[in-house]
């Protein structure tokens, strides 16, 4: 039989990490409780799901681990409203759902064979996240050029992904910039904006496509540096946020122009918004 | 096409014999006020009204409907079941623009990728007889200008039409045959009768006179999301969501959970862009912020952004915004202003 594609699958939270120093962002790692649904999660970084509470509702958060992690779906949430205020209360071991995977992908097709840029701001970073892990497992990082990774925080304490930041500077195919607005006095890292900071690198435009999330005054300042470097709109990427219900572009609110953001989006090029009213 | 004739008189019998074992859904005389309801035993369906004050929609797609249950257990809520089968049922006496309203939302629901299995398990058990508008009902009827026509089959798996002493059957689909069989041995029309229709038609068509631009407006739509138009057409509205709730196009929803002590049900109910929460994030960030934007997202989802995504408007002109809305906005008007700039 059609699967209804409103019911949750339901899984266990294996693991809760709270991931800043001001605890209002998790990340929470589930496992599927029946094998047939955690095959028919097959999902590519860039899409996300729906949490599901139920007596509290749903939230639609993106995915944050890499297809290629086996096992588990990952979800960085920050504590926000009802559901992901219930979701920050949960203990290890509670069963809830969720629902997806949800929306489009980064363009990985369209990556292949090209330079990519990653830069993330702040806590947005969560499938910026899951693209990274994609591009660097053993099977597909041949496919894609090179790799150069911008993400800044506020200040050290509100770095997602410490440990996994650091490995990834270990790595020689890779080239990482992590950056805080300001350090404290155990920093020993880079210190300035995002906008900054590419600006410095300057990554260069040719063969390469640039994927952009952060706090809109992050983004509003980063994409001149982006333009200037000589990147097109057709080669900045970036997601989407509309408050969202049935995320199957049925409940009528997520649209930007013609397009829902849940269906057709998150992820659109700057030349794709450019064709989209600015409602967003 | 299978084509009938049910004697006048007959008719709302037949209809009433059909509610003994199949659920019947048929316009009633409520007050001053024509609504379909569900037809109970001691009911009395309508053949003869202008339009319902409601759209058919909440048929297949409820005002407020059970998604599904669930119940508290010691690890977290674990879900108890989703709604069972729909029975067969008939939807008597919807008119041809609320019958295509049906064409238009299975579009949104019925999307190849993602079908709505709520909206769809009833839709396809229930068979829609709709009746033609001789001599359309309203002033505000503008079903001409939006790809309508007051004899319209589309949307219908049969049609009636009021030929006088009879009613004219077309069974428009094998659903709508299977129905017709249903009601006994009725005669075949001739041609003589079936080339009266075709003039009824015409003649019911020119009794339609209000033009409401649809397609012609749509260039420019596609240009003047900021044109300063638009700080005028929501003037004075209020924001009640009647014109959304009574527009058998709109669909809409919001999803919530209901709960009383262990057990409870995720919920889906009709929302409306009219709304200032029905964009408004946890942030307190609000794309629509003033209810200019709501209503520009109103008239554009309509007559743009469903163009875009399937050809046609999301408007069958039925008038009934126009009848209800407490502060006179006017869609027709809204469009042709549009037209004139
Ligand atoms: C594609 C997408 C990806 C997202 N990814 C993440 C993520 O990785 N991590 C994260 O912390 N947050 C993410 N968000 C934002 C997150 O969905 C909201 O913070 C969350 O829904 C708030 O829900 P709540 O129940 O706690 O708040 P309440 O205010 O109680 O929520 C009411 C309801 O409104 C809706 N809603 C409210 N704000 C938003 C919003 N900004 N976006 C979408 N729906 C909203 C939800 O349906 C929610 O259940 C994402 C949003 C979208 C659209
Ligand atoms: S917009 Fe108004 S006239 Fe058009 S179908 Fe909806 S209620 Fe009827
Ligand atoms: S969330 Fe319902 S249409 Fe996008």
């Amino acid at each position: 039989m059609e699967k209804n594609p409103y019911v949750p699958m339901p899984v266990n939270v294996d693991k809760i990490i709270t991931e800043v120093t001001t605890k209002d962002i998790k990340t929470f790692r589930f496992s599927f409780v029946n094998k047939e649904d955690e095959e028919r999660f097959s999902y590519l970084p860039g899409q996300f799901a729906e949490l599901s509470i139920f007596g509290k509702g749903e939230s639609p958060i993106g995915i944050a681990s890499s297809p290629t992690d086996k096992g588990y779906v990952e979800f960085t949430v920050q504590k926000a409203g009802v559901v992901t205020s219930e979701l920050h209360s949960l203990a290890e071991g509670t069963l809830m759902g969720i629902r997806g995977p949800l929306g489009n992908t980064w363009p990985l097709d369209y990556l292949e064979g090209k330079n990519v840029v990653v830069v993330g701001g702040g806590f947005a970073f969560t499938t910026l996240r899951s693209l990274t892990n994609y591009m660097l497992s053993e099977e597909n990082r041949p496919r894609f050029g090179k790799i150069t990774v911008v993400y800044g925080a506020r200040e050290p304490g509100l770095l997602l992904y410490k440990d996994e930041l650091a490995l990834w500077e270990k790595r020689d195919d890779i080239d990482m910039y992590v950056t805080v607005d300001k350090g404290d006095k155990d920093w020993e890292g880079r210190e300035g904006f995002v906008p900054a900071v590419c600006k410095e690198v300057a990554p260069s435009s040719e063969n390469a496509v640039a994927l952009i999330c952060g706090p809109p005054i992050m983004i509003r300042f980063t994409l001149p540096e982006f333009f200037n470097l000589g990147f097109s709109k057709e080669n900045i990427f970036t997601s989407l946020e509309m408050r969202m219900k049935c995320g199957i572009g049925k409940c009528g609110r997520c649209n930007v122009g013609s397009k829902y953001v849940c269906k057709d989006g998150p992820v659109f090029s700057l030349a794709e918004l450019d064709e989209l009213t600015p409602e967003y | 096409m299978e084509t009938r004739l049910i004697k006048k008189e007959l008719l709302p019998g037949l209809i009433k014999g059909l509610a003994d074992d199949t659920l019947v859904y048929a316009p009633v005389q409520e007050e001053d006020d024509v609504f379909f309801r569900v037809l109970e035993k001691d009911m009395e369906p309508l053949a003869e009204f202008g339009n319902t004050k409601n759209a058919p929609k909440n048929f297949f797609f409820p005002q407020a409907e059970t998604m599904m249950r669930f119940m508290k257990k010691e690890r977290g809520s674990e879900l108890e079941g989703t709604p069972g089968d729909a029975p067969e049922a008939v939807l008597f006496g919807v008119r041809p623009c609320d019958a295509r309203s049906f064409v238009l939302l299975d579009f949104v629901f019925n999307d190849p990728k993602y079908r709505d299995p709520y909206y769809m398990e009833r839709r396809e058990k229930t068979t829609i007889v709709s009746l033609a508008c001789v001599h359309p009902p309203y002033s505000t009827c503008f079903c001409t200008s939006m790809g309508g026509h007051p004899f319209s089959p589309e949307g219908a798996d049969v049609l009636l039409v009021d030929m006088g002493n009879d009613w004219l059957a077309e069974c428009v689909t094998e659903k709508g045959e299977k129905l017709i069989e249903k009601l006994g041995d009725l005669p075949r029309a001739d041609d003589e009768v079936l080339a009266r229709k075709k003039d009824m038609a015409e003649q019911a068509a020119s009794e339609i006179t209000t033009k409401v631009p649809g397609k012609e407006i749509k260039p420019w739509l596609d240009e003047n999301f900021d044109h300063p138009f638009w700080d005028t057409v929501h003037v004075g509205c209020l924001a009640c969501g009647t014109c959304t709730y009574l527009c058998p196009t709109c669909h809409c929803f919001d999803i919530t959970d209901e709960t009383k002590d262990s057990e409870g049900r995720r919920v889906r109910s009709w929302d409306s862009c009219m709304y200032w929460l029905f964009t408004r994030e946890t942030s307190g960030h609000n794309p629509r912020p003033s209810q200019k934007e709501r209503w520009r997202q109103r008239f554009m989802h309509k007559f743009k952004y469903f163009v875009d995504n399937y050809d046609a408007i999301a408007c069958v002109g039925c008038g009934r915004c126009v009848r209800y809305c407490p502060v006179n906005i006017d869609i027709r008007k809204i469009a042709q202003d549009i037209a004139k700039l």
